[in-house]
């Protein structure tokens, strides 16, 4: 009985050292690749760095608006993003050719749709942040003619400009990706109609109001006479 | 009246129009009325260069008759007096009419140029005389107008560009952005040979861009008194916020261009002004402050984050500690010299800075100015014109003061907006010299 045990025992052992040497190289060398990667990665943050200040890309990310493309959520420091961009992206390609090496097909299954994904998945940022930015551009044009027309509510329509935008490009990179399509396009036409009708039901019932207000806004002239030309700007 | 295209002249007589009808023929009145009386031994042509109105503009031109010689003592003319009247193309606006008045002039090989605003009321057959005389007799290759305005008339002219205009390239034109000019044909090419026509300029930018070129450029420019300045009640079909863009941002453009220009001028001086003076009864102009104050108050709540942009800290701050004054509608809303001057400054650097927002930050000025206008109502209320003439000297002085804060700003030797930084106190700065 013992000794069937100690028999059991010492081929589990002898497989597992078999399969240690076997796989150690691998795991050696991935190992190896991967410290590699990390070192050239942070070579690569260190010269971008260097290299941004010296060229003039915050001063024209600041000239651009592409600083702001947040809307003060958070900066957007154009050096520090390119670094860490180069960083993140040398460091994947390391953990890609580390996985690479361990011979497994699941893992060279799943490296082969990470680099088949990965241009998708870029283009997909990309119109992700180009709608970031157009929604903030779009937004403050919105928040300024409204508040030069001195409407209501101006924050609430330059708000919901930027929620338009911004998820009309999730939309697009979803699709883009074939992620939950029909989730959201669903989603989207729903919210499209929703404010449409939005739009028609304030527009029917609010409308005395509305009329109400524009007359208001109309007469105040009238308290003091004439209006003031635009001329009288000049 | 003839509408034949004469091949050259002597003077050219601009009046860009656009839905005119009702006030161009008494302009067109005046022009000929000015040519035959002071210039009948000078061939002369007037051009209408019009935007495509529909009221019948450009026949009225054509029709309007001719004062009647022997009522107004006209001597003979020795030439025939000629009339065209044509749409321009390009971007609608003033300026674009103006660039087609330039070319034909340019085409005809006239002398000078003189330009009139299609809807003024008050203009008379002097106004030629004075607007072209200087060109023609003496040295002169832009005649400014200088007219006698209502104190709540010109605002924008008195709270911004010519104190701005005057501070940076140190000559005193009252009224830089008048409409009526008298130009030279040196300078009318000059201007047909730049290429920014396409841009503010062709609006109601092309005022301000006639004459900061005229004065960066060294020309020779003076001042003629035209007495009252009196438009058509017709509004001209924009909004405020694009004309306050306009303007203010072609003053910003021409900033970058001639940066090399204003850093080195300080203080200002006077430019010779010609005419007899005198004065006149002006209409009142109707202003509601309670309307400007409510504007800036709202802006106060939504605008704050956009003015962050242009504006630094200490004087974002000190513009939003006027809120609750505004919004108690006090009397005691005022907005001082020094700190207007700061946030133009502050608008003007940051619009370089700032290329794609650059109209979102003109734009965003707009309440600003309404709060600016607000309080000079407020102090000026009870004041006559010499005194409000003496308040606006007094904010040209601040200006120019202030100069040196626009300088540092310009010449990236200070830290960028919404960072801490020192703005200058006025009363540390030297003053140089007024003269």
């Amino acid at each position: 009985m013992i000794e069937a045990l100690r028999l059991i025992l010492r081929t589990t052992l002898d497989r597992l050292w078999e399969q240690a040497v076997n796989y150690l190289p691998s795991i050696l060398a991935s190992v190896i690749i991967l410290a590699v990667a990390w070192l050239i990665a942070a070579l690569m943050r260190f010269l971008v760095l260097r290299l941004f200040r010296g060229a003039a890309i915050d001063r024209f990310l600041r000239t651009s608006g592409l600083n702001s493309v947040t809307g003060g959520v958070f900066s957007l420091g154009a050096t520090r993003l390119a670094a860490a961009v180069c960083f993140w992206g040398v460091l994947l390609v390391g953990v890609m050719t580390a996985l690479s090496t361990l011979n497994s097909a699941l893992i060279a299954r799943l490296t082969e749709q990470a680099v088949m994904l990965l241009p998708k998945l870029v283009t997909a940022a990309i119109i992700v942040l180009g709608g970031l930015w157009l929604g903030q551009y779009l937004s403050r044009s919105a928040l300024i003619w409204a508040c030069n027309q001195r409407l209501p509510s101006a924050h609430n329509l330059a708000g919901l400009v930027r929620i338009a935008v911004v998820f009309l490009s999730v939309v697009v990179a979803a699709d883009h990706l074939n992620f939950a399509r029909g989730v959201f396009l669903s989603a989207f036409v729903i919210c499209l109609a929703g404010i449409v009708l939005a739009i028609s039901l304030s527009a029917g019932l609010g409308r005395h109001d509305m009329l109400n207000w524009l007359s208001r806004r109309e007469s105040r002239p009238e308290e003091t006479g004439r209006e003031w030309s635009l001329w009288n700007h000049l | 009246m003839l509408d034949t295209i004469p091949h050259e002249t002597d003077i050219v007589v601009g009046i860009p129009s656009f839905n005119n009808a009702r006030t161009i023929s008494h302009v067109v009145r005046a022009a000929v009325a000015g040519l035959q009386k002071y210039f009948p031994q000078f061939r002369a042509v007037i051009i209408n260069s019009d935007g495509g109105s529909t009221d019948g503009t450009r026949e009225t031109v054509l029709n309007t008759p001719a004062e009647d010689a022997g009522i107004l003592f006209l001597p003979t003319p020795m030439f025939p007096l000629h009339r065209l009247s044509m749409p321009y193309h390009g971007i609608p606006g003033k300026g674009s009419a103006f660039r087609m008045i330039f070319g034909m002039a340019r085409d005809m090989r006239a002398r000078a140029c003189v330009l009139l605003d299609a809807d003024l009321r008050s203009v008379t057959p002097e106004w030629i005389d004075m607007l072209l005389r200087p060109v023609l007799f003496g040295r002169y290759d832009f005649v400014a107008p200088y007219y006698r305005r209502h104190k709540y008339d010109g605002t924008i002219t008195n709270s911004i560009v010519y104190p701005l205009t005057r501070a940076l390239y140190g000559k005193r034109v009252r009224q830089p952005i008048g409409g009526d000019f008298g130009v030279s044909i040196r300078l009318v090419e000059r201007y047909l040979k730049r290429d920014d026509w396409e841009t503010d300029v062709a609006r109601y930018g092309i005022d301000i861009w006639m004459t900061t070129i005229a004065l960066a450029e060294g020309y020779h420019v003076c001042q003629s008194f035209l007495g009252a300045k009196i438009h058509d009640a017709k509004d001209p079909g924009a909004d405020l916020s694009a004309m306050l863009q306009q303007v203010v941002g072609s003053v910003f453009t021409l900033m970058r261009e001639y940066g090399g220009v204003w850093q080195r001028v300080q203080g200002s001086e006077d430019v010779e002004m010609f005419g007899f003076r005198f004065e006149v009864g002006l209409e009142p102009v109707p202003v509601n402050v309670r309307r400007m104050l409510d504007h800036f108050e709202q802006a106060c709540a939504d605008l704050k984050d956009v003015w962050a942009l242009a504006l630094r800290r200490e004087t974002l701050a000190e513009i939003l500690k006027l809120r609750a004054p505004a919004a108690e509608g006090s009397a005691q809303f005022h907005l001082p010299d020094e700190l207007w001057a700061r946030t133009i400054y502050e608008f003007a650097h940051s619009s370089r800075e700032r290329g794609v927002e650059r109209g979102q930050l003109l734009r965003s000025l707009t309440p600003l100015y309404m709060a600016r206008v607000a309080s000079f109502v407020l102090e000026t209320e009870s004041v006559n014109s010499a005194d409000v003439e003496e308040k606006i000297e007094s904010l040209c002085r601040t200006f120019e003061e202030l100069k040196p804060y626009l300088v540092q700003l310009w010449t990236g030797k200070s830290a960028a907006p919404a960072q801490a930084a020192s703005p200058p106190e006025a009363s540390k700065l030297e003053v140089k010299a007024h003269d």
